[in-house]
């Protein structure tokens, strides 16, 4: 299976580029490679690794979100508000989890039966939800919470961050449901040829929606995550995190064009990143420059993604 | 495996390529303290300034100084997370402007824990945050933007001899820093009946937001004759709306930090008042103020930066100054 073989090449590829990324940090700089350093990094990743998990499904199936920063705003407030009101912490969380669910569930409606394509239709939600946060907040973050409520960030699971654990989870359910279900399945066949996948008598716009809602479930996750670190949910959260979700999924591996990726690469994407980014912090590197490098890795790791492509053809 | 080394490679020269334009700035020599400025961001001049500021005072009491920013001053969690790193880093002292007054406060949690003295400048806390979260700071060290708003406030009910028809242009909600601004300006206006706030609205501190906003207001109210934008980048919008109008020189711009825009803007004319804020001597006073806690010296909890009107008589003088 050539395709396939190609496919694990470039995971592999991109583990490699983890790995030379971390012997660099460790040859540079003695705080990189400690227990607690990289913890902390793990802890950094959760949220950007989320939102990504959800988004790989939507780059799979051949589409692109970009609501998922306005909704990790708009359900963090909606969970913050639940919070606030004295609802139990449970059912304050389903509500968040709810909203973002069926805000994806409404990017998807537009896509399938609105027949608007996914960058449009997402591009309208991005800034419909921001709307509805800052309209809900009246422009107002909402802040402090119960511990147990903060405890979602602050705990720790035998030494190891509970949002990191959080991470873990999801990325085992996600990987289940995209290669064990025949949902997963469809993501890819759609993502690949949606045509046909439509002739062979799969329910196509179902499941095109349904990929939107997990995508917004996700950001819902990474809200909770969010609202517990910062103790505060913000109307304004999230801005631009849509670009890292996406750049975290194509430094993984996840073709744009759909039909192929995986959440292995996408984890290891945001990692990359979530490295970069502390690596830099600990080498005092100036900001300015540490926007070229993450920008350039990006770059060159979609280069390599249509530079194999060409070769494979 | 040619993808292999050559993502490989491309990461290796891009960690290079920043290990390498960083050469030298950033080594601890020979054990000498380490004092961190976490900024909102770099793209305001003020921070500039701050971080000048910051780098003098660093040189002369002989200890290494690194800056950060999130590249948005929305962006709270990025900030948390450059606080984290330099923890992980281990810097011997933070000094921190808040891109939010309460979300930060755990990341100050996280400095306590780790035993790494804080000093908050600009932008105070949230005392209600802080207190709950029993997070401790040595120092605030910032203007009073309470008093600032005041003093644009006064000098707007005396230029206009008690009678305007005002728009604000507030900060990110929820910022204290722009919220004490507003609370000084309308305090100062309160006993001028005919001083009249016909609009306020946030546009975030940012200039396209204070241009669009602005815009949206004079369509609303074509009144308006006075705008105080609770910073100059926002005020500099705003007078980019009014020539967009064909309104100059019909509406009073006021704003707040006396950036070298708002300056060369006043002594032109197309603005007419500013507070100025001294946010190098801010960056100044943190460093100072952290090797002060480091060497277990008794530092003030309050440390207040002086405060000034700018207006055309004094607008080029001050940036001489500089």
């Amino acid at each position: 299976m050539p395709r396939r073989f190609v496919a694990s090449g470039r995971r592999l590829g991109t583990l490699a580029g983890l790995f030379a990324l971390s012997v660099l940090l460790w040859a540079l700089t003695p705080h990189f490679l400690t227990v607690s350093n990289l913890l902390n990094v793990f802890e950094q990743t959760a949220i950007n690794a989320i939102i990504a998990a959800g988004m790989t499904f939507v780059i799979i199936s051949g589409g692109i979100d970009l609501s998922v920063g306005s909704l990790v705003a708009l359900a963090g407030v909606a969970l913050a508000a639940a919070l606030q009101s004295g609802a139990p912490i449970p059912l304050a969380i389903a509500a968040g989890l709810g909203v973002g669910f069926g805000f994806g569930v409404l990017n998807g409606l537009a896509i399938t039966w609105g027949r608007l394509p996914p960058f449009i239709a997402t591009l309208g939600m991005m800034s419909v939800a921001r709307g509805c946060a800052l309209l809900f907040t009246e422009g107002r973050p909402i802040s402090g919470f119960d511990p147990g409520f903060r405890a979602l960030a602050t705990s720790r699971l035998l030494g190891i961050p509970a949002p990191v654990v959080a991470t873990a989870v999801v990325y085992l359910i996600a990987r289940f449901v995209l290669s064990e279900t025949r949902f997963g399945r469809y993501v890819y066949s759609i993502g690949g040829n949606e045509e046909a996948t439509r002739l062979s008598g799969v329910t196509v716009w179902l499941h095109k929606t349904l990929v939107y809602g997990v995508s917004g479930l996700a950001s819902a996750i990474a809200a909770v995550l969010l609202t517990a670190r910062l103790n505060s949910a913000q109307p304004i959260a999230g801005i631009m995190y849509e670009l890292d979700a996406i750049a975290a999924t194509v430094i993984g591996g996840t073709s744009l064009m759909g039909g192929e990726g995986g959440l292995g690469g996408t984890i290891i994407g945001a990692l990359i990143m979530g490295v970069l980014r502390n690596g830099l912090n600990l080498l005092g590197v100036s900001s300015f420059i540490q926007q070229i490098v993450i920008g350039l890795v990006i770059v060159f790791a979609v280069l390599i993604d249509t530079t194999l492509k060409a070769r494979k053809t | 495996m040619r993808a292999t080394s050559r993502v490989f490679l491309t990461i290796l020269a891009a960690a290079a390529l920043a290990a390498g334009c960083n050469r030298g700035t950033t080594q601890t020599s020979g054990g000498r303290p380490r004092v961190a400025l976490v900024m909102k961001t770099l793209n305001n001049p003020f921070f500039i300034d701050m971080q000048r500021g910051a780098e003098d005072a660093a040189k002369r009491m002989n200890v290494d100084l690194v800056v950060q920013a999130a590249e948005r001053e929305t962006d709270v969690e990025r900030q948390m997370q450059i606080v984290e790193n330099l923890i992980q880093a281990r810097v011997s002292a933070l000094a921190l402007t808040p891109s939010g007054s309460r979300e930060v406060v755990p990341a100050i949690g996280k400095a306590n824990a780790a035993s790494i003295p804080v000093i908050i400048v600009d932008t105070r806390l949230d005392a209600k945050a802080a207190a709950d979260a029993g997070v401790k700071t040595v120092s605030f060290v910032g203007s009073d933007n309470y008093r600032g708003g005041q003093i644009i406030g006064d000098y707007l009910v005396k230029a206009s001899g008690g009678r305007a028809r005002v728009a604000i242009l507030e900060g990110i909600p929820g910022h204290e820093t722009g919220d004490s601004r507003v609370r000084g300006f309308r305090d100062a206006i309160k006993s001028s009946p005919q001083v009249t706030i016909v609009a306020s609205q946030p546009a975030n501190w940012e200039r396209d937001q204070g241009f669009n906003v602005f815009q949206n207001m004079l369509q609303a109210h074509p009144d308006i004759d006075t705008v105080f934008a609770c910073n100059d980048i926002m005020a500099l919008g705003a007078v980019e709306a009014i020539a967009a109008a064909g309104r100059t020189g019909k509406v009073r711009v006021l704003g707040f930090d006396a950036i070298d825009d708002a300056r060369r803007a006043i002594a032109e004319g197309r603005m007419e008042a500013t507070v100025a804020q001294f946010p190098d001597e801010m960056g100044r006073s943190a460093v100072e103020a952290a090797v002060k806690a480091l060497k277990g010296e008794a530092v003030p909890a309050d440390i207040s930066v002086r405060i000034g009107l700018v207006t055309k008589d004094n607008a080029a003088r001050e940036s001489e100054k500089k």
